[in-house]
């Protein structure tokens, strides 16, 4: 190591002591590192979640056969799931909702912003087809009524309806609306309320993990100088820096 | 390829190997990862303000029987032992039985040294709700504004949330109130009586408390995660986390599956390219190390051995290493499994009397021997070297072997440790750094536990 990089080093420790905070070297959190104790039968259950919950049916399968995890959830429910998401991806809004129904009816009936953001999605795939006057009868009696019911969902129907009033939508205020992102959105929202009907959480445990590892690595900085891992992806030690 | 090399190799092998030794010896002792903290069982009779107050031959009542006539003469008594730290909540409660004379009871939290004639909350370093007239009391004379009050047949229960750094105290099992914990160190639940014939019965949790502890850990719980589910995390970072897991284990065909689902999914998820991500570090070996693994997980160890003479002559060469040890007692273990006892018998006399007597192999030696002697070794104290993870480990163990000769290896731990591990170890050593800056309060991360929560959907 050069003189300079030593000099850096003293001169951050000199910093930290300053502050009151206490500094701890690569070596002594490389030690405590090693003292933590990670089973790999749980490692394999995180990443067994993070497949099933985000629909790798076939890769969980094959987890299973290769580590022995079992799934938390009957892997044939993930197909019909996945099918009702990938449905939405590709804009057949009306076979999704069917779908969703022969797996449990009481999902769109205890739903209703659900049932809303499908019949929405609904209208501007048609929209999008350029079936204008389909697109209106639709919104009129299948939309306006709900929005009736409920203000927020009458504001979202008008800027969906808006889509009409633009010759060229890429360069409209709603565009967006037909952005893939929506379908997207769409999806995952159905995604999630089918997860939840079937009494599993709606989302992975992993991202949760990660983001709880940000929040804990910023919650020591108040009081500590240690090494970070600040690139996630590849799980890098840093030197300790002030 | 140089002396110097091979040396290097020798060594690597035998610190991978110790590793993996070590696991397999600790996996007898696993489960029981819970941190044991003494709690408070009964309330303490000898520090107790003697001769105002009786308690009960069980330790779980007290009773003023006295005249009270000034400030110096409550009937106080501690638990005998303090609160415990390492948790999310400490909880405990008192039922008054008879509010006697001038319901004059507190209950409260009191330090080490705290004077025993006092009420909880008159003096420093203590806190104490009192039941005459519902103040909160905080080592000042004057009491705060706090709850209802409460007397004969009420439940009333005293708490410290750790996270939050608060008291708090229930009447009825409903939360009353809370206050800024400003004590440091050990604090003793405490109970006080202070007019003739106030009886009070203490729950320090033998009995179902009237309040919803779990509940309301829960929602604390659920707090915090409010707050980390904010935080923004770079776009598919969790799915090249699983997919670099896959690599480093070596399963392939998981990770084929993976794969092609990513390609198919709307939009398209590539993420090798998208993150400039060099993985032929992990890609190293990769059939080899799926086939491997399949033959340990199906109990195949002769044949295990003969692809790791062929393909890799080093890993095996030396017959004591801990690599060998290893899949000799697996060797061994597989026949138990399958009762052919009397192979296993003269296995064990040829491949692992050998490690008799050599410190760091002698005690699963001896477990695998003793094997032997049961009927149903399955059902025995040795039931862990039957399980599937002894076969994990072992096939972990050839995995990371395979990956230390890889020449771009850059150290030990990138052959140890996936990356999806590092984090985790990440995570739980700054929370576990960040309470033992705190006096040790609160509770540590334990991916067990995180893993067993919210099995019932929540949303």
């Amino acid at each position: 190591m050069s003189l300079f990089w030593i000099v850096i080093r003293q001169l951050a420790e000199i910093e930290a002591m300053a502050t009151s905070k206490k500094v701890i070297t690569r070596e002594e959190w490389e030690k405590k590192l090693n003292d933590v104790m990670i089973r790999k039968e749980d490692m394999n259950k995180l990443v067994m979640n993070f497949l099933v919950t985000e629909g790798y049916v076939d890769a969980a399968e094959k987890l299973r056969m290769e580590s022995g995890t079992e799934p938390d959830i009957d892997l044939a429910t993930i197909t019909d799931r996945m099918a009702v998401k990938k449905a939405v991806q590709c804009g057949n809004v009306e076979d999704a909702i069917e779908k969703v129904n022969d797996l449990n009816p009481e999902i769109l009936d205890t739903n209703p912003q659900l049932f809303f953001h499908l019949q929405q999605q609904r209208l501007i795939e048609l929209i999008r087809n350029g079936k204008v006057e389909e697109a209106l009868e639709f919104a009129q009696e299948e939309l306006a009524p709900r929005g009736e019911e409920n203000q927020s969902f009458l504001e979202e129907l008008e800027k969906t309806v808006a889509l009409l009033a633009f010759e060229d939508v890429s360069n409209c205020p709603v565009g967006d609306l037909l952005d893939i992102s929506q379908r997207l959105k769409t999806a995952s929202e159905v995604n999630a309320a089918i997860l939840t009907s079937q009494n599993h959480e709606k989302d992975p445990k992993l991202p949760s993990l990660l983001k709880m590892l940000i929040w804990a690595q910023s919650q020591l900085d108040e009081k500590a100088v240690y090494p970070r891992i600040n690139d996630l992806s590849t799980a890098t030690l840093e030197d300790p820096t002030v | 390829m140089g002396s110097n090399n091979n040396n290097n190799n020798k060594k690597k092998n035998q610190d991978l190997g110790l590793y993996f030794l070590e696991m397999a010896r600790a996996s007898s002792s696993m489960g029981v990862e819970d941190e044991k903290e003494e709690s408070p069982m009964e309330l303490n009779t000898i520090n107790s303000s003697g001769g105002f107050l009786v308690v009960s031959p069980d330790k779980l009542s007290v009773k003023y029987t006295s005249v009270n006539l000034h400030g110096h003469d409550v009937g106080v008594v501690q638990a005998n032992k303090p609160a415990p730290v390492k948790r999310l909540v400490y909880y405990f409660e008192i039922y008054v039985k008879d509010a006697g004379a001038k319901g004059q009871i507190a209950i409260g939290f009191t330090s080490e040294t705290f004077k025993m004639r006092r009420q909880p909350g008159w003096e420093a370093n203590s806190c104490g709700y009192h039941g005459d007239d519902g103040l909160l009391y905080r080592g000042q004379g004057k009491g705060e504004t706090f709850g209802p009050t409460f007397t004969s047949n009420d439940t009333v229960g005293g708490g410290i949330n750790y996270a939050s750094q608060e008291f708090f105290f229930t009447k009825n099992g409903a939360v009353v109130g809370s206050v800024f914990k400003d004590i440091k160190g050990p604090l003793f639940p405490t109970i006080a009586v202070h007019s003739q014939n106030e009886e009070v019965q203490v729950n320090f949790g033998q009995k179902k408390f009237a309040f919803d502890l779990k509940d309301y850990e829960a929602q604390e719980r659920m707090k915090q995660q409010m707050t980390i589910e904010k935080i923004s995390l770079p776009p598919n970072v969790s799915y090249g986390l699983v997919r670099s897991y896959l690599l480093h284990y070596g399963y392939e065909d998981t990770l084929n599956s993976f794969d092609l689902a990513g390609k198919s999914t709307v939009p398209p998820i590539s993420f090798a390219q998208e993150n400039g991500f060099d993985e032929q570090d992990i890609v190293y070996a990769l059939n080899q190390r799926k086939t491997l693994r399949q033959l340990i997980r199906n109990g195949e160890i002769d044949a295990a051995f003969a692809k790791l003479h062929n393909w890799y002559p080093w890993i095996v060469q030396d017959d004591k290493s801990s690599t060998c040890f290893l899949l000799h007692c697996q060797k061994f273990i597989e026949l138990v499994r399958v009762g052919a006892l009397e192979e296993a018998m003269k296995y064990g006399r040829v491949e692992l009397a050998k490690f008799i007597g050599l410190d760091e192999f002698e005690n699963l030696v001896q477990d695998c021997v003793a094997l032997l002697a049961y009927e149903k070794p399955q059902e025995s104290s040795l039931g862990y070297l039957l399980e599937d993870s002894q076969r994990e480990i072992v096939a972990d163990m050839v995995n990371a072997m395979i990956l230390s000769t890889n020449p771009n290896a850059k150290d030990l731990h990138g052959c140890l440790h996936s990356y999806l591990e590092r984090l985790l170890r990440q995570l739980t050593a700054c929370c576990l750094e960040r309470r033992s800056m705190n006096g040790d309060q609160g509770e540590a991360f334990r991916l067990h536990r995180v893993l067993n929560s919210g099995k019932k959907g929540k949303c």
